[in-house]
């Protein structure tokens, strides 16, 4: 079999057999992870070789579905299963005494499997299909505690807000079918078209819900819900991340206009969610707006027109993000709660996770020579660099500057503190996935200029102005950071940071109200209308009465008085035929003279 | 050997030696229902694997039947009916496992299902309009005996409006039909003819296409005619639910196509716009109506109402269009649709019968958290909604996808029914967290899961739903083999 095709089945079969089996789900999962993983990597190997492989598989009529292996989706691919990889691992550790395993490891394969398909995707078909089932993994991941409160409507909204979102893509693909005639997502990338800034900003509306961007960002923070090991996952390389995938891929085709679009909706995003993580009071909540805030980043590169620098970005926060969410796991098993009040010192009590995930905040915050220095660099180079540098510039380097502020707040509470050591079960595991991520998130930036060689369009943009100017930003921030503290930067803006700057009551007031008004109004006219069929049935019986009325009372009782007046008629002459001789010989002589009388009178002229 | 009759013909049979062995216990009636319609099966699955021909009919048998006026005994199937055929078989052969333990008036029961499953497959076959018309009225007779015989609280007011309103709905078509027939030359009720040779022109064909549109638009059933589903729904028993939504409805979509679309042609294409304003406004009310819901059984019939209008609004797109190749996606999506309803609804309803014969309500804020108490029921449900809000991988989505695309490209306004996929979204996730997620009531911890007849009613369909998701391919070559080269007039 093709790596390209166990790319996808390896994790697939995982989830088969794990559901089947029932027992040793975590082996399995990670059975199937690693041959993925793998399979990957030859692809990897294989496409930086300059190979190209697609495979065909039956579609719908005319649309067959198609996996493409080329550089840029290899990479994402090895992206995938290596945070997935990691992710796993960690989770055999994190996991381990919870009762149902085999749902969770099953979901989880399943995830990577749609995600591997997402990235591989050839043709537009089978994109749309795998991003629709991430969105489902999510949902029963992020719903996996079910039974907790809060936690269902997390998971429902999650899945709601980016299947909203979804409609985008639906429509973008509609038309990009009907331009060129078919659905490979190559010859689409040529763009044109009477329609392609519809096109780009459908492609931009699904992409602002998957990646939480404004103003669709808040399921993102609620979805929290879900088991840590979910939250590094999907931060990293599948959900949140499918947004920003989507744009890099279909970066060609955009047209200016929706360029900007997707440059200024990542810029307002950086730097709202970057405030919103200033004033956050829950380490998790406060690791999912920077999640926000940092796709905001990379869609300021796509708007740039450096999609290259997007991806950078990509890989570097993917492997930098997974690290700060299997950390803040560790923390929180520590202390059984993941609210920064109750996490005060929990960093001195576990120096070594600390240590990797202060690694990782610095890599995030963009300290050379960390891996986030080099692709945060190419961000602001070309945001700085862009038609539209007056407005991207500025918005990149805020992001910046606020990324520092609030990972060295995190950080300076993690620090400070009471602390108490205690031994934590599954640690092996856990650590064991944390450290190579760590490693990866130090050391990714040496990998950039072999992705560049294996891209012949372009390369990442370096200026000497904007590296100074992105450390300076990150430095302050930093420092802000560790010595103002988050609330007193935010000052008058913390009530409103703390709302998610929700204009005017949000999405629930502007969309779902209005939905369910809607609803309700459709019930009402539902109503009317079963009672005027129901009126219609009793105007039909109202009829059919009268009609009975109008037979008893008229041609019934007509027909009653012409049978009582023959009866009563017949009973008097009844008495007329009394068998007595004489009455009946004097009733025939009256008759004959009658007849008689009769006879003359008739023959009078 | 005459196959399609003898498939047509075997539900009938057996319901004849059910009433022969009316003395015998309940279990035998059950036992020759199933053994019947799994043989029905067995032939809708050996006219499956004799295929369809690349253009008209094929399977077909005839036998002189009125010869004076042209209407004979004709049955055969297409791309367009033949998956619908074995939709029926499998639905019927599922609802006789399932409603194995019907344990009141179990003979009368059976013969009554078994009656409406040769109906409901004459209805598909029929290539004679009188035929057509027998079996589309006799279906009709059987449920409405099903209602009002076991149905719930409410059932003889249901049924009553169930049955008069369809009566009067399909008396227009008896009218087109006739019309159709004085048109045709020479006179004669052979549907085949009719559609290579469309009888009506002008005027008339419009009036005929009204009267059709008319009766289907009762049958399908489109907003404003709706009215009759939920309230028969509610209070018709799980099996006849399941029928009534999996199998019935489809005739009203069928005869949209069959007729409407293939006899008037050149009006419909004239009306197109009418049509398929009819269609989006019934896709986008179904599901906002079935969002305000709080019976089960109430929002899965108000879903019906949204999957059936986007089947109208593909019919409408394949007449307003001009391009064959179009024609074929919006059709393809249109037959598609119909047996993937049939399997998601079906199951759905089936769901919610075994909720309430475990319940014996249907309020969801009664529920809660039952994904603990029955899992596979729960995670059942859980599938077959996701099914039914078109997620990639399950039935409807290869469906809606080919409907959305055709609508987007023929008349991109209407594409605005593409809402209706967020709104189910949003209800069903409200639906699964209000039923099944959460902490479980005290009053639901000793409810039972799935026992095993239940199981095996449910598993094929669950089954089915993932094949024609994951590789649509199997049924749809099938039908693009007949609307590939679908010629109107």
């Amino acid at each position: 079999m093709s790596a390209l095709a166990t790319t996808v089945l390896a994790p697939l079969a995982a989830t088969a057999a794990i559901l089947l089996l029932r027992r040793t789900p975590a082996m399995l999962a990670l059975a199937g992870t690693a041959i993925g993983l793998a399979a990957s990597l030859a692809l990897l190997a294989g496409t930086f070789g300059g190979e190209h492989t697609v495979l065909t598989l039956p579609g719908l009529p005319g649309l067959p579905l198609r996996l493409l292996a080329e550089p840029l989706t290899a990479v994402l691919s090895v992206l995938v299963a290596g945070v997935g990889a990691c992710v796993m691992i960690y989770a055999v550790g994190y996991m381990k005494d919870d009762p149902e395993p085999v749902r969770f490891f099953a979901t989880m394969t399943f995830f990577l499997a749609a995600m591997q398909a997402l990235v591989l995707a050839g043709d537009w078909l089978l994109l749309l299909a795998a991003w629709e089932l991430i969105g489902l993994s999510s949902y029963l991941l992020i719903g996996f505690w079910y039974r907790r409160p809060g936690v269902p409507a997390a998971a429902s909204r999650a899945f709601l807000y980016t299947r909203s979102a979804d409609l985008g893509l639906y429509l973008a693909v509609f038309v990009l079918i009907g331009t060129h005639g078919g659905s490979v997502i190559d010859t689409s990338l040529a763009g044109g078209g009477p329609a392609a800034l519809a096109v780009g900003l459908g492609l931009l509306a699904a992409a602002i819900g998957k990646s939480a961007q404004v103003p669709l960002q808040d399921w993102l923070q609620r979805a929290m819900a879900g088991p840590t090991p979910v939250s590094a996952l999907l931060h990293s390389a599948t959900l949140v991340a499918a947004g920003a995938i989507l744009l890099i891929r279909s970066a060609p085709l955009l047209p200016p206009g929706a360029l900007l679009a997707t440059g200024l909706v990542g810029g307002v995003t950086t730097l709202i969610t970057g405030l919103v993580a200033l004033g956050e009071g829950d380490l998790k909540r406060l690791l999912a707006a920077s999640t926000s805030s940092q796709y905001g980043l990379m869609l300021v590169a796509v708007g740039a027109g450096v999609p290259l620098a997007a991806l950078a970005h990509l890989l570097a926060h993917a492997t930098i993000k997974s690290t700060l969410f299997l950390g803040a796991g560790v923390f929180q098993h520590a202390r059984g709660s993941t609210a920064l009040d109750a996490l005060h010192g929990a960093g001195r009590e576990h120096r070594t996770v600390f240590a990797g995930f202060t690694l990782a905040a610095l890599a995030l915050a963009g300290i050379p020579p960390l891996s986030g220095f080099f692709s945060k660099d190419a961000v602001i180079a070309a945001a700085l660099g862009s038609p539209y540098a007056p407005l991207l510039g500025p918005l990149a380097l805020a992001g910046t500057l606020l990324t520092g502020a609030y990972l060295a707040r995190a950080l300076r509470i993690l620090w400070r503190g009471d602390n108490r050591p205690r031994p934590l079960p599954g640690l092996a595991w856990m650590g064991t996935g944390f450290t190579i991520l760590v490693a990866l998130a130090a050391a990714l930036g040496l990998a950039f200029p072999a992705l560049e060689a294996a891209f012949p369009v372009g390369r990442l943009p370096e200026t000497a102005g904007a590296q100074a100017a992105g450390l300076a930003a990150a430095l302050a921030g930093l420092a802000a950071g560790w010595w103002i503290g988050g609330r007193r930067l935010l000052g008058p803006l913390l009530g409103w940071a703390r709302r998610d700057f929700a204009v005017a009551g949000g999405l629930d007031r502007w969309i779902l109200r209005p939905a369910l008004v809607l609803a309700a109004a459709c019930e009402r006219l539902e109503r009317k209308l079963y009672h005027a069929v129901l009126a219609i049935g009793r105007l039909g019986l109202r009829v059919a009465a009268a009609i009975r009325l109008g037979d008893e009372r008229g041609i019934d009782a007509l027909i009653f008085a012409l049978v009582r007046g023959t009866v009563g008629l017949g009973r008097r002459l009844r008495a007329l035929q009394s068998g007595l001789v004489h009455r009946e010989l004097a009733i025939t002589a009256a008759g004959t003279a009658l007849l008689w009388i009769a006879l003359l009178a008739s023959a009078w002229p | 050997m005459p196959l399609v009759t003898v498939t047509l013909f075997l539900p009938l049979a057996g319901a004849l030696a059910v009433m022969a062995l009316r003395r015998a216990p309940g279990a035998v009636a059950h036992g020759v229902a199933v053994c019947t319609s799994a043989l029905t099966l067995a032939g809708a699955l050996w006219m499956w694997s004799r295929g369809v021909a690349d253009t008209g009919f094929t399977q077909i048998e005839e036998v002189q039947w009125m010869p004076a006026i042209g209407a004979a005994y004709r049955v055969g199937v297409d791309g367009i009916s033949l998956p619908l055929v074995l939709l029926t078989a499998v639905l019927f052969l599922l609802t006789f496992v399932f409603s194995a333990g019907v344990r009141e008036r179990p003979h009368t029961y059976v013969v009554l299902m078994l009656l409406l499953e040769t109906a409901s497959i004459g209805t598909f076959t029929a290539l004679d309009a009188i035929l057509f018309y027998v079996f589309f009225e006799v279906s009709l007779v059987s449920m409405y005996f099903m209602i009002a015989g076991w149905g719930h609280e409410d059932r003889q007011r249901a049924a009553l409006m169930f049955f008069i309103y369809t009566l009067l709905g399909s008396l227009p078509l008896l009218l087109a039909i006739l019309g159709l027939y004085l048109g045709a030359d020479p006179h004669g009720f052979d549907m085949r003819a009719w559609i290579d040779q469309p009888p009506l022109a002008g005027g008339a064909a419009m009036l005929a296409l009204v009267a059709m549109l008319f009766t289907f638009a009762v049958k399908t059933p489109v907003f404003p005619f709706h009215t009759w589903l939920p309230a028969a729904h509610v209070q018709a028993p799980a099996a006849g639910s399941v029928i009534l939504a999996g199998v019935m409805l489809k005739f009203g979509t069928y005869g949209l196509v069959r007729f409407a679309l293939q006899m008037t042609p050149a009006a419909f294409h004239e009306a197109g716009l009418v049509v398929l304003a009819f269609g989006v406004v019934s896709a986008l009310y179904g599901a906002f109506a079935a969002l305000a819901q709080n019976d089960l059984k109430r929002l899965v019939a108000y879903t019906s109402v949204n999957h059936m209008g986007y089947v109208v609004v593909a019919v409408a797109i394949a007449a307003l269009t001009l391009d064959p190749a179009l024609r074929a996606v919006a059709l393809d999506g249109a037959v598609l649709q119909m047996v993937s309803h049939g399997l998601v609804t079906g199951a759905l309803f089936f769901l919610v019968g075994m909720l309430q014969d475990r319940a014996h309500t249907r309020d969801m804020d009664r529920f809660g958290g039952l994904l603990a108490v029955v899992p596979l029921l729960g995670w059942a449900f859980v599938l077959s909604a996701f099914a039914s809000l078109g997620l990639p991988g399950l039935a409807h989505f290869p469906a809606e996808f080919q409907i959305f695309l055709a609508t987007l490209r023929v008349e991109p306004v209407a594409v605005v029914v593409i809402l209706g996929i967020v709104v189910t979204a949003g209800l069903y996730l409200k639906a699964i967290r209000t039923v099944f997620l959460g902490e479980p009531g005290d009053a639901w911890r000793g409810m039972a899961d799935l026992s095993l007849r239940e199981k095996l009613t449910l598993a094929p369909l669950l089954a089915l739903i993932v094949a024609v998701g994951v590789a649509p391919s199997w049924v749809l070559d099938v039908i693009h083999r007949t609307t590939a080269t679908l010629g109107l007039g």
